[in-house]
């Protein structure tokens, strides 16, 4: 029996290490270490902690569309010391949509720090230059467009597109970006909506933008508005949040510390470097930026068809 | 050539040097650790790359994947517990070489089976990474659907006994593969209205339960001293003559890795298990495999390993990653600004290089590290055993955890190891479960996708290509040749049974 005691000796000596660590900052991010927005968290945490003056530990909590990880914040209320950075569909998609332990109302808002307009692409080598020929071509025949899985962004994007106009089209989800643009490749799927980030890695050619101004570098892509098709704009959009029943004063040493990483000249640099645009919102904007989000979203799963 | 010398003096800074050894020994070691695997090494190694050059991040972090998936071979063949699910399929005839006495050899072949992969995908990547990426980009859903069907074909050649038994536990691994989202509406489903489950069942807390936890239990049940001890580490390297003899199992392995680890989305540890099943019809000592044949560890070695070059082929031709390992290569490559897509071949060439002088010095170094981290686990393994029992729960658990620090998996970790020793009990293979558990998710989507694709019409999916047509033969005859086979051992068995009767 001396094998089992010592066994539990070695989990007992494990358990006190991991204890010792109570005062710093959780800081969550609800993806798999090492994907895009995981990225983006650890080096905007750095800086981030430095500012507020603690030492933080990123823990990723990933599964279920981030919304584990989102809930994780959402259950800690009054806890100063956790945070979450958190994508767009956990906060603005997934609470319409599933049956969650949290809604908009369960976080106090710090900031917003990026936002990407999306794109509408078809495969370079495709004949198709504009929206009305994309339109004309799907009465004949369908098509099919791709997303990195139900219910994100690109996914919703389309859906209110072929809510709002006469385009045919029918969704094919995938797990993530990349199997997409590999189904893209080899003409599975015709259509895609997603970031400059893929237009540019996959080399695609963009038809239309979801957003109210045409997007610098891409003067030549027109605006859905322009064409005549009235709220659709989407974009893919970071932020943080912290549990709601925190004190003012914490939340306003948390908005203030965002505020000046989103500042600093290192994330402006990695930010330049990897492609995501910074697009600053403080915390009462964040709040009603989520809320409308929630609004427009909700509306698109039902007119689709995706939700009762 | 100025730019592939150029390259290389890229790769053979010290920094570089220094990353690829400290990169491949941690890797060996992480993978080695049952529960630590890939993912996890490369999660820790990640943070520190932030502050270094490209290519010495890249070194790093390749050392670290190739190690961990060499590593996960040594546990798999001293302890019947695969340090990786890449290695599920190391257990079938490394253990059994072990229990004959033959640790030295065993860990031998798996380690020259592993650099021989890893070297030969290399070569692919190098020779043909624009015709293979062309390539794969016609393995759509249907043409993958396939495929994977063919794959889950080999739960009939490693359910040893009973197939039947197998076939349960293959299925069983399926449906623990659908709890959680459905991945083409993203409703929850099987979750008992727990909110926990919604996120579903993973492989790592699955696979440790099976493998390591299981093995511990029975361990621990055994009143045989000798049968729990564990045996001192050795590696005898195989000799000139052994590998010549072997040499056609070498290259099938490393080629069926090679060509399954460009295809994005199916990995090394669905390679490992094709491999095997392919060993098994082909092997000419296919009679003895799974009873501690050096073939079996061959196809389970050199296909995994093979699979860590070519994963590179839809990454760096395409900008598409093959998996989660390639996807956080190409998440580190995004750090230093280098962007990866369909033009990092033609702007980036000279890092591109690099990287592939990266992989083979990475290869190389696991060879010659081989030594020194056997001796280290045979150091561990001779700590009272308590101590070596109780670490390998922990490290269990610390990297069933640690994939995405969700507290279930704790707890599916724990279950799955009692379920997996009552299901060893009765005489059920395990490693049927685990490719249930691999191959499900890709088999389910990549069906309902195709279907999509169909508009419903399932009978579209035996004419919808040629590579789908093939495949769909080739499954046809793979399943009447088991049943002739079968057909004709029930005739012998007949006729045997008749003659003393008659």
């Amino acid at each position: 029996m001396s094998a089992l005691r010592h066994s539990l000796v070695a989990a007992a000596l494990v358990g006190i290490t991991q204890s010792a660590a109570a005062d710093n900052l959780d800081f969550v991010v609800p993806f798999a270490a090492g994907g895009a927005t995981d990225i983006v968290a650890r080096s905007f945490e750095p800086i981030f902690s430095e500012q507020l003056g603690v030492t933080s530990v990123i823990r990723n909590v990933a599964g279920a569309s981030a919304t584990v990880g989102t809930a994780e914040v959402a259950k800690s209320e009054g806890n100063p010391n956790i945070i979450g950075y958190e994508p767009a569909g956990a906060l603005s998609i997934q609470p319409s949509l599933k049956d969650l332990p949290y809604g908009p109302e369960s976080f106090t808002y710090v900031c917003r720090t990026v936002s990407n307009p999306m794109f509408l692409m078809v495969s370079k080598d495709s004949d198709i230059d504009s929206i009305d020929q994309l339109i004309e071509e799907s009465r004949e025949y369908p098509f099919l467009y791709g997303s990195s899985g139900p219910g994100t962004l690109p996914h919703l994007a389309m859906a209110a597109l072929t809510v709002k106009s006469d385009l045919q089209a029918q969704h094919v989800p995938y797990s993530g970006s990349g199997p997409a643009m590999n189904a893209l490749a080899g003409n599975e799927i015709q259509i895609m909506a997603d970031t400059e980030t893929i237009l540019e890695n996959y080399d695609l050619k963009p038809l239309a933008v979801f957003a109210e101004q045409r997007v610098e570098g891409y003067e030549d892509v027109p605006t859905f508005k322009e064409l005549g098709m009235q709220d659709l704009e989407f974009s893919v959009w970071q932020g943080v949040v912290a549990p709601k029943g925190i004190s003012q004063e914490r939340a306003d040493a948390f908005a203030d510390a965002c505020r000046a990483t989103v500042e600093s000249d290192r994330f402006k640099t990695f930010a330049d470097k990897s492609g995501v645009s910074i697009d600053y919102l403080g915390p009462e904007d964040f709040k009603d930026f989520v809320a409308r989000r929630v609004e427009v979203n909700q509306q698109v799963l039902k007119d689709a068809g995706l939700t009762e | 050539m100025d730019i592939v010398l150029a390259a290389a003096a890229d790769a053979f800074t010290w920094q570089a040097l220094l990353a690829i050894v400290v990169g491949t020994w941690a890797g060996i070691i992480i993978g080695g650790l049952p529960g630590l695997g890939s993912v996890v090494g490369l999660t820790i190694f990640l943070p520190f790359t932030f502050g270094m050059d490209v290519i010495t991040s890249m070194a790093l972090l390749i050392g670290v994947y190739c190690g961990s998936v060499y590593g996960g071979s040594i546990t798999a063949i001293l302890i019947n517990t695969p340090g990786t699910p890449q290695a599920a399929a190391t257990t079938f005839d490394g253990y059994p070489m072990t229990q004959q006495g033959r640790v030295g050899e065993a860990l031998g072949w798996a380690t020259f089976a592993s650099f021989f992969g890893g070297v030969l995908s290399c070569v692919m990547l190098i020779v043909g990474a624009p015709q293979l990426a062309k390539f794969a980009v016609n393995f759509g859903s249907i043409e993958v659907f396939a495929l994977v069907c063919l794959a889950m074909l080999c739960i009939v050649g490693v359910s040893r006994g009973s197939t039947l038994k197998g076939i349960l536990c293959g299925m069983m691994g399926f449906l623990f593969s659908m709890v959680g989202s459905d991945p083409i509406t993203g409703a929850d489903r099987f979750t008992f209205g727990q909110y926990a489950l919604s996120s579903g069942l993973t492989l790592i807390p699955v696979v440790v339960g099976a493998f390591a936890l299981s093995e511990i239990f029975v361990r621990f049940a055994s009143r045989d001293d000798e049968a729990a001890r564990i045996p001192e580490a050795r590696l005898t390297f195989p000799g000139l003559r052994d590998i010549g003899r072997r040499m056609v199992e070498l290259l099938r392995g490393s080629f069926i890795g090679g060509f399954i680890g460009a295809l994005p989305g199916t990995g090394a540890a669905a390679a490992a298990f094709i491999s095997y099943a392919s060993a098994q019809k082909l092997s000419p000592r296919r009679q003895h495999l799974g009873k501690g044949e050096p073939d079996g560890l061959i196809a389970s070695e050199s296909s995994n390993n093979a699979v860590t070059g070519s994963s590179f082929i839809p990454t760096l031709a395409l900008g598409i990653p093959g998996d989660v390992v390639t996807a956080m290569m190409m998440g580190a490559m995004v750090i230093h600004g280098i962007t990866p897509g369909v033009r990092l071949m033609a702007d980036q060439a000279q890092t591109v290089y690099a990287l592939f002088v990266v992989l083979i010095i990475v290869n190389v170094a696991m060879l010659i590290l081989s030594k020194p981290s056997i001796g280290l686990f045979r150091y561990l393994f001779k700590l009272p055993q308590g101590f070596v029992m109780g670490g390998i729960v922990m490290f269990s658990f610390i990297g069933a955890v640690s994939v995405r620090g969700n507290p279930l998996d704790l707890i599916v970790a724990a279950v799955t190891g009692l379920l997996a020793y009552v299901l060893r009990r009765g005489g059920y293979p395990l490693a049927p479960l685990v490719i249930g558990m691999v191959l499900g998710p890709e088999l389910e989507s990549s069906l309902r996708r195709g279907l999509l694709i169909s508009r419903g019409d399932f009978s579209a999916f035996f004419t919808h290509s040629t590579i789908a047509s093939v495949l769909f033969v080739l499954i046809a005859l793979f399943i009447a040749g088991t049943l002739w086979s079968g057909f004709s051992q029930w005739r012998k068995d007949r006729a045997a049974a008749g003659t003393p009767a008659a």
